[in-house]
């Protein structure tokens, strides 16, 4: 196994599980932290303004998920990367290289259904 | 500073957005030897040459957006709940949930471009130049529409 195999078969799990990670703590709402800008502070875990606040005054206190969807996939996708690049080499030849970019575009297509609400309001 | 943050931003977004162009053109759509148009000049760049700039400045701009983020959800969210810009506010949704995806595609991408004669065999790496694009484009073209529908500086 040289480094660039091992590089390859690391990027290569890496794009489409960060994509499909990505597209399931969207809609499951696995953020590894919530991020409030206006207070400054950052929680572990998805937490909504709306649990300890009156719903009225949710401007106040407006929570961010991006930043932990993000953080979700990204950890997600790296554990997944390292346990592709163990793999041995010869499971790379099952792997369609389409699915790089094919993958990503069905989480894309999973973020619009998701945006569907906000687009038709 | 947030303004001078934004205005980095664009500048290196509109750096990024000509990077993404110019090699998803010459990817797709090759010049003959005989560029007698602009457009032919515009696609005969070398496209590897264009991979690492391109991840350095989708980077670059994704973390500069990020910080900007921060403000916009502060300053701008709540002005365009207020007045149901909800459209728009769906659209930037979408631009951070393309952003992030790019953001995993670039290791993939980066590699593709560095071994241009193994593996992947066939066009997987225009395709994923060609997805990178779309989510540059994106992100470009929604980012005008959030800052021109309540003005600089208001």
């Amino acid at each position: 196994m040289t480094v660039a195999s091992v590089l390859r078969k690391f990027a290569f799990a890496y794009g489409p599980a960060f994509a499909v990670i990505y597209a399931v703590a969207r809609a499951r709402g696995f953020a590894l932290m919530t991020v409030y800008p206006s207070l400054g502070i950052v929680l572990l875990g998805m937490h909504r303004s709306r649990d300890v606040a009156d719903p009225v005054l949710d401007f106040l206190a407006p929570e961010m998920w991006w930043y932990g969807w993000t953080a979700t996939a990204a950890i997600g996708a790296l554990v997944v990367g390292l346990v592709a690049a163990l793999l041995p080499d010869r499971w790379m030849c099952r792997f369609w290289s389409g699915w790089l970019w094919v993958i990503p575009c069905c989480a894309m297509i999973e973020c619009v259904y998701l945006a569907i609400p906000w687009l038709r309001r | 500073m947030v303004t001078a943050l934004l205005i980095v931003h664009g500048l290196v977004a509109v750096a990024l957005l000509g990077a993404i162009t110019h090699q998803t053109l010459a990817a797709w759509a090759p010049a003959n030897a005989r560029k007698t148009s602009f457009f032919a000049r515009f696609r005969s760049v070398p496209s590897a040459k264009f991979a690492n700039a391109v991840v350095v400045l989708y980077v670059l701009t994704a973390l500069l957006g990020a910080i900007v983020y921060l403000y916009f959800k502060i300053d701008i969210g709540p002005a365009l709940e207020r007045d149901r810009h909800w459209q728009a506010l769906g659209l930037f949704d979408l631009k951070e949930d393309f952003v992030s995806i790019g953001l995993g595609l670039l290791p993939a991408y980066w590699l593709c471009w560095r071994h241009p004669l193994g593996d992947p065999p066939g066009r997987t790496c225009d395709a994923l130049t060609a997805v990178l694009a779309f989510i540059v484009w994106w992100g470009f073209l929604v980012g005008h529409i959030m800052n021109n529908i309540l003005g600089f500086g208001s």
